[in-house]
């Protein structure tokens, strides 16, 4: 408020007359008799008026009013809505909590047998729909991944909805130039590119950052003295992250995050039931496809590892060297997630992990080839697994069952095995 | 099994190559056996599919492969102790319109695994991207020179493998085109003198279902017994038709089904109805059939997928009820 004179004290309403010219009536000799003819008032710089021009508001000529959703994806969605609101500039729809009604809205659009988290997909991007999203993201990938987008838009055009998609399959083969020529015609074509970009990578640590305290919170969570104290830190770790706006914010919250957890009590045997989850990328992670398996593992109290993460699979892939770890059994690469789920079941077997765990969608093509392979691995490194394929039904009963048994196993083994 | 070196000829001593009659073989099957003919081996190819082969097949796969794969692995058991090695071939997705599914990717490994306590040996090779006719024609010679050939050897054993393919693809599309000639000189002729118009139906699958006799013979000869015209949608043209699938579809990632859609596409006004097959459960095909199903307009369809059931009856009736149906619109039946 550059308006506002420097020798007034506070803040004054427009048009009040300045503070100033009223003392120096009141200090006249002659008091209010003789009024003043001759009044000199000090420059403030300010207009002749009793109005103030009301400044105007300058627009930010970057920023896209258009209203982009995700669809709900494990914790990334600190990573999605920084991803819309800094890199494009655009307003990012937020979405609840799933419910079961929104498996069973996207159960009840999608072909029969279509992989389970297009269901999933579908159900979300009809919620942020309601919720009044203008435009769904849709990644591509190597396997049916790559076809999503462009039918689950199709479906949702047939329900109704007008929206436009940025679906990174569309012209996959331009590679980056393609993706960001496609974010600016759909979302934003005032986008400032060379911020973008350092955002981009810092949206990029901010993935990196999530899994690394994950990773932390799932080899410790299992033993916390206070239960539910992991699980707070955890939440308030992704609403630092999710009012970030710039790399040191996510430093920073990281930081303190890791503070917070490592300043947690734990009782830790020396020598825990350690689990390894393996499988496929949307499944094995994401809580509401595979109803909460960390958070059931971990309340048996297990050291839980998972390879499998964004930053794993994408950030830090090198597809031929991590295939070299698993070249007793694969020669080739056999789908988008596989070498990385026979290279972390190899890894787990020769560090001595009690258990491991594949998990995948019902219908899951390479991951079904997956397991004939990790049948031999867990032969070979004599590791029990577990194989569960979740589809999109909600109970979690039979779930429990087989994991308390599996566990019960496991610890058995242990206690068999201890010299 | 790290790869060795490629100029390396460490399966020179393979003479007689097994190739398991199933998934791929139909496709490119041509160029695989002239390839390996013209090196000089003796090609032993397994038995038609049957019954036992699938069972066999089922036994060895994890209970979710599709059938198609449970029958590929029935085949290679077949194969055991018949040649000494196996072919199979790693068929990968590096072109983002004309990738595969990831089965075809993962099949030398699956079935390395599959059967590690029978020692088969898997001889194989990686076509990352089929539209890349140099990289396809360099990792093709490059298992020729691994088989004891030299560079030159190996490159014209390719090309007389393609050859063999393409002659193979022309004369099935060639010989589609005159069945359509003729299904339309007996519509014509049917219309002149006033008779039921014959009906054509175009069987839309994989080539590894709807040329097999065991997992598609059924539905074929029950079509034909009722005096249909068959048309398979993989005999097609097939550079015409991944052409003209681009018209249905943008990211559509396999290559196989853009086939077929651009066969439907360039066939629809030629046939009667549409029947769709798939083995449960394709992976491609569950969107793929979903998008056809929604999206081509104007024809009768009917959606199949067979299992490892070998009971035909129910396919039978839904057939015939099929037929109907087009008989009586043929006759003015249904309105539009």
């Amino acid at each position: 408020m550059a308006d506002i004179p420097t020798g007034a004290p506070g803040p004054r309403a427009p048009g009040q007359l300045p503070r100033q010219s009223t003392d120096s009536t009141m200090a006249h000799p002659l008091g209010a008799l003789e009024r003043a003819s001759v009044v000199v008032k000090p420059a403030t710089g300010r207009r002749p008026s009793l109005w103030e021009k009301r400044r105007r508001r300058r627009r930010d000529k970057h920023h896209s009013a258009k209203k982009c959703a995700f669809f709900r994806y494990c914790y990334y969605d600190p990573a999605f809505k920084y991803f819309i609101e800094q890199v494009l500039g655009a307003e990012y729809v937020a979405l609840p909590a799933s419910t079961k009604q929104t498996t069973e809205l996207g159960a009840q659009h999608s072909s029969d047998y279509v992989c389970t988290p297009f269901k999933h997909i579908l159900g979300d991007y009809i919620e942020a729909l309601d919720a009044g999203a203008e435009v769904l993201v849709q990644f591509g990938g190597p396997c049916r991944l790559g076809y999503y987008g462009e039918l689950q838009e199709r479906i949702l055009r047939d329900m109704g909805y007008d929206f436009e998609m940025l679906n990174f399959s569309v012209d996959i083969e331009k590679g980056a130039i393609g993706w960001a020529k496609q974010c600016m015609k759909v979302v934003n074509p005032n986008v400032k590119v060379g911020a973008g970009l350092l955002k981009l990578a810092s949206c990029a640590n901010m993935v990196v950052k999530l899994d690394a305290a994950r990773d932390f919170y799932l080899a410790n969570a299992g033993f916390e003295r206070e239960r539910g104290s992991f699980a707070r830190v955890w939440e308030s770790y992704l609403e630092a992250l999710r009012a970030a706006t710039a790399d040191r914010d996510v430093n920073s919250a990281y930081r303190e995050a890791m503070d917070a957890f490592r300043a947690l009590p734990v009782d830790k045997p020396a020598d825990p039931i350690r689990i390894g989850v393996v499988g496929e990328m949307f499944t094995a992670i994401d809580e509401r496809s595979n109803l909460e398996l960390d958070a059931k593992l971990l309340a048996m109290g297990v050291e839980v590892h998972r390879m499998m993460n964004l930053t794993n699979r994408w950030i830090r892939y090198n597809e031929p060297n991590l295939r070299v770890g698993a070249k007793d059994y694969v020669g080739y690469d056999m789908g988008p997630t596989s070498t990385l789920t026979i290279a972390a079941a190899v890894r787990y077997g020769r560090e001595g992990l009690d258990g491991l765990v594949h998990a995948k969608s019902a219908g899951c093509t390479p991951e079904i080839d997956c397991a004939a392979v990790l049948q031999r691995v867990a032969q070979d490194f004599e590791v029990p697994c577990l194989y569960l394929t979740f589809d999109a039904q909600t109970s979690d009963t039979g779930l429990d069952t087989r994991l308390e048994a599996f566990y019960d196993m496991l610890a058995m083994k242990k206690e068999r095995m201890r010299p | 099994m790290a790869l060795p070196h490629p100029a390396r000829p460490d399966l020179a001593w393979v003479q007689r190559v097994g190739i398991p009659r199933g998934l791929l073989y139909w496709r490119y099957g041509e160029l695989w056996q002239a390839f390996f003919r013209s090196l000089g081996r003796e090609v032993v190819l397994s038995p038609e599919t049957d019954k036992a082969i699938v069972e066999e097949g089922s036994a060895r796969s994890i209970d979710e492969c599709c059938l198609a794969s449970k029958a590929y692995m029935g085949h290679v058991a077949a194969l055991v102790g018949r040649c000494d090695a196996v072919f199979v071939p790693s068929y990968a997705s590096c072109h983002p319109h004309a990738g595969f599914c990831t089965k075809f990717q993962g099949l030398p490994d699956l079935v390395r695994n599959t059967f590690r306590d029978e020692e088969l040996a898997v001889m194989s090779l990686l076509v990352g991207n089929i539209r890349d006719k140099k990289g396809t024609e360099r990792s093709v010679a490059e298992l020729g020179m691994r088989l004891g050939a030299s560079a030159k050897e190996a490159k014209a054993a390719y090309a007389t493998g393609l050859h063999a393919q393409r002659a193979a693809d022309k004369r099935r599309a060639t010989a589609q085109a005159a069945a359509l000639q003729d299904l339309a000189r007996r519509r014509a002729a049917a219309q002149a003198s006033g008779e039921a118009a014959p009906l054509g139906i175009l069987l839309v699958a994989h080539p590894y279902i709807s040329h097999d006799s065991y997992l598609c013979g059924t539905l074929a000869e029950a079509l034909e017994r009722m005096g249909v015209t068959l048309l398979l949608a993989d005999e097609t043209d097939h550079g015409r038709a991944y052409k003209r699938s681009f018209d249905f579809s943008r990211t559509l990632p396999w290559a196989a089904n853009r086939e077929l859609i651009g066969s439907i596409l360039m066939l629809r006004d030629q046939v009667d109805g549409i029947v769709l097959v798939s083995a449960f459960p394709c992976g491609p095909d569950s969107m793929t059939d979903d998008a056809i199903m929604r999206y081509v307009e104007g024809l009768p369809m009917l959606n199949l997928t067979i299992d490892a059931q070998s009971g035909t009856a129910g396919v039978e009736t839904r057939l015939e009820s099929f037929v109907d149906i087009l008989r009586y619109q043929k006759l003015g039946g249904y309105v539009g």
